[in-house]
């Protein structure tokens, strides 16, 4: 059998003259060359729509006077913003490295603890310090700190500073354990389970099995961070008394946009050059790339912690918006959720993990604030506010099956449209 | 010619089974090595212990003027102490463009940090290009390595295998799914690469072993039954018994 196609006949041509080792100088792929930003046009476009939203949202919100858009809806947008975030990070760790944690979301709320513990701590001494200037002698340095103990513990029966608030006086150093408790965490997990090779359906169960812990741990009054009560009045920033809701919303809305617009070049820059390369790899064929000389567990790690510390620094801006933070935001449910956001918006491309956290947490949001009207069947009234969770659940299972790619695979069609 | 590998008093047991019974095995470099047998003669185990993916229940695997043992090192540090290894099925990254795919396994600092901020430069696109001229990809570089036929793959893989130069070449069954013009071109890719370093080709086929014109090693019940010249190997007795079948 001579098969002689003309493929054969190329080849036969190439392998005749030889294994030039010194030939090739032509087709020096011009494109790497190119600036970072023009090589991924994709980056441009969703930060001209991140800053124009903002833009949007900013000058009809009640803080710059027009008013269309409340306060608290803009606070909506900006918790939003960082839904997204951590989104981004599920997706690079998730979509690219093939590592399905459902645990971020503990992250995140490390993340918010962290910021809150100051929050909580800087105005509550302020308040104290106010209280007690009215007393005849000036209060000594133990009397304000007995003070801030009494108010932040007094709903737990405790009166003193567990040995975690050591550092909660200090805005840089609370803002140093958002970025290094999560990442320690994430570097010892990660260290532990993939050195030990645990890999798919096992990894995630212990990723549930370790937010679960972890919201155990905080559920408990004498976990040092006020068990199920959680921290609250995070909303109003130490020393802005008089500024009112409305700026601060504006504030934590632009500094959201921000975080999110520096996150995702930063994850578009990790996933487009050869580390890209090789986390997707190791998402497809994990054996094969160790046989490529890379250590497998290494890159997870890197990819794990990185996206741990991303995670937390969403939550560091999504707290102070939403005021409350409490164990039961940790539940290991909220991480099935993200996952869930990333599955549905399309996972292994950046602006579908945002499009799908965004799309599904706005659609959720206005579901169960009660706004979706009841839907009368004639012999049952469907309540939106309880079968909002139906709902997600089956569009999850439909484009599971139905659309892989989820939404951002609709993006492949208008390409494909333009280019045939 | 040094012995780049010594594999020696190598034993594998798997569930009572012994797919490797007290195995020596020597190779230099360069030279280029054709490993024959059966079924089940221990002939992958063999790669997967020399890679490191199975470690022997005894014996040792030495590599090198340094003499390195191999037992100790994860799959990864094998692999970058230059030993490649090519798998009986293709084994490519189907959803990454044949450019990719060589990019990835070129010779260069397999750190996450240095590949992170790694940004390949024109000697590296030239590199690339030079392999995959050699495999008979040129004008595919940019085509999703899922998209290619198999024999592409095939030599895509093999491309990769010369793209990490190593000095010690596993190669399973690459002649496997190929037609016969596809077959010429890897042998003499083979042929080519064993000039410069040791090759080790693990083939069914006994026309593609008489192709490759080497030394052969018959493997038998996970220990080495023969070794010589084809035409040796095959006037041998207990090779003709066991092998090439009465």
């Amino acid at each position: 059998m001579t098969h002689t196609s003309s493929f054969d006949q190329k080849y036969r041509e190439g392998s005749s003259n030889g294994h030039h080792r010194s030939r090739r100088d032509g087709r020096r792929a011009g494109p790497q060359s190119r600036p970072f930003i023009q090589r991924h046009p994709s980056v441009m476009i969703f930060i001209a729509c991140l800053a124009l939203f903002t833009l949007t949202v900013s000058v009809l919100s009640e803080g710059f006077g027009v008013g269309l858009i409340s306060t608290s809806f803009v606070k909506t947008l900006g918790k939003t913003l960082c839904l997204c975030l951590v989104a981004l990070a599920m997706d690079v760790v998730w979509g690219y490295c093939g590592i399905l944690s459902l645990g971020h979301m503990a992250f995140f709320g490390i993340g918010g603890y962290a910021i809150g513990m100051w929050l909580m701590y800087a105005r509550t001494e302020l308040i104290v310090i106010q209280s007690l200037a009215a007393a005849p002698l000036p209060p000594t340095a133990q009397e304000i700190s007995q003070g801030i103990a009494t108010q932040i513990f007094g709903v737990v029966g405790a009166s003193e500073f567990p040995p975690i608030w050591a550092f909660a006086h200090s805005l840089p150093l609370q803002l140093a354990a958002v970025v290094l408790v999560p990442g320690l965490i994430a570097l010892a997990f990660g260290w532990l389970a993939f050195r030990a090779r645990v890999t798919g359906v096992y990894l995630s169960i212990l990723t549930q099995a370790m937010t679960l812990a972890l919201a155990l741990y905080l559920f408990q009054n004498d976990s040092g961070l006020r068990g199920n009560n959680g921290l609250s009045g995070l909303q109003n920033l130490p020393g802005q008394g008089a500024t009112p809701q409305s700026t601060i919303s504006l504030w934590f809305l632009w500094a959201s946009a921000l975080a999110l617009g520096l996150g995702y070049v930063f994850c578009a820059w990790m996933v487009s050059g050869k580390f890209g390369s090789v986390i997707r790899a190791i998402r497809d064929d994990e054996a094969r790339v160790r046989f490529l000389g890379y250590s497998v567990e290494a890159y997870k790690l890197t990819v794990f912690t990185v996206t741990a510390i991303i995670a937390a620094i969403a939550g560091a801006l999504y707290y102070p918006q939403a005021g409350i933070i409490n164990p039961a935001e940790i539940a290991p449910i909220a991480s099935i959720y993200l996952a869930v956001w990333v599955a549905i918006g399309g996972r292994g491309r950046l602006y579908g993990a945002v499009i799908g956290a965004a799309f599904v947490s706005l659609l959720s949001t206005w579901f169960t604030g009660g706004q979706a009207p009841d839907t009368n069947l004639g012999v049952y009234t469907i309540q939106w506010v309880n079968w909002w969770t139906v709902l997600l659940g089956l569009s999850f299972v439909v484009v599971t099956l139905l659309a892989p790619k989820g939404i951002g695979g609709l993006f492949d069609l208008i390409g494909k449209g333009r280019k045939p | 010619m040094n012995t780049l590998l010594e594999v020696s008093g190598v034993s594998k047991t798997f569930d009572g089974f012994r797919a490797i019974n007290n195995l020596s095995f020597q190779i230099g470099e360069p030279e280029l090595r054709a490993v024959i047998g059966p079924n089940g003669a221990g002939k992958t185990t063999f790669m997967d212990i020399v890679t490191g993916k199975t470690k022997p229940d005894e014996g040792r695997v030495i590599f090198g003027e340094k003499s390195i043992s191999l037992l100790k090192l994860s799959e990864s540090r094998i692999a970058q102490t230059g030993i490649g290894r090519k798998f009986q099925r293709p084994t490519v990254f189907e959803d990454q463009s044949v450019a990719d795919n060589l990019m990835m396994a070129l010779k260069k600092d397999r750190r996450p940090w240095a590949v992170l901020r790694f940004r390949p430069r024109p000697r590296d696109h030239d590199a690339v290009a030079q392999l995959a001229d050699e495999i008979g990809l040129m004008d595919h570089l940019t085509r999703r390595a899922g998209d290619l036929s198999h024999g592409q793959k095939q030599w895509l893989e093999i491309g990769m295998l010369l793209a990490q130069d190593p000095r010690l070449l596993l190669v399973d069954e690459p002649a496997a799914g190929m037609t016969p013009a596809e077959r010429e071109h890897t042998t003499d890719i083979l042929v080519e690469a064993a000039k410069t370093r040791a090759v080790v080709v693990v083939e069914h086929d006994m026309e593609f072993v008489r192709r490759l014109d080497c030394k052969v090693t018959v493997l038998h019940e996970g220990s080495v039954l023969a070794e010589g010249s084809l035409n040796h190997v095959t006037a041998d007795e207990k090779v003709i018994e066991v092998y090439l079948g009465r």
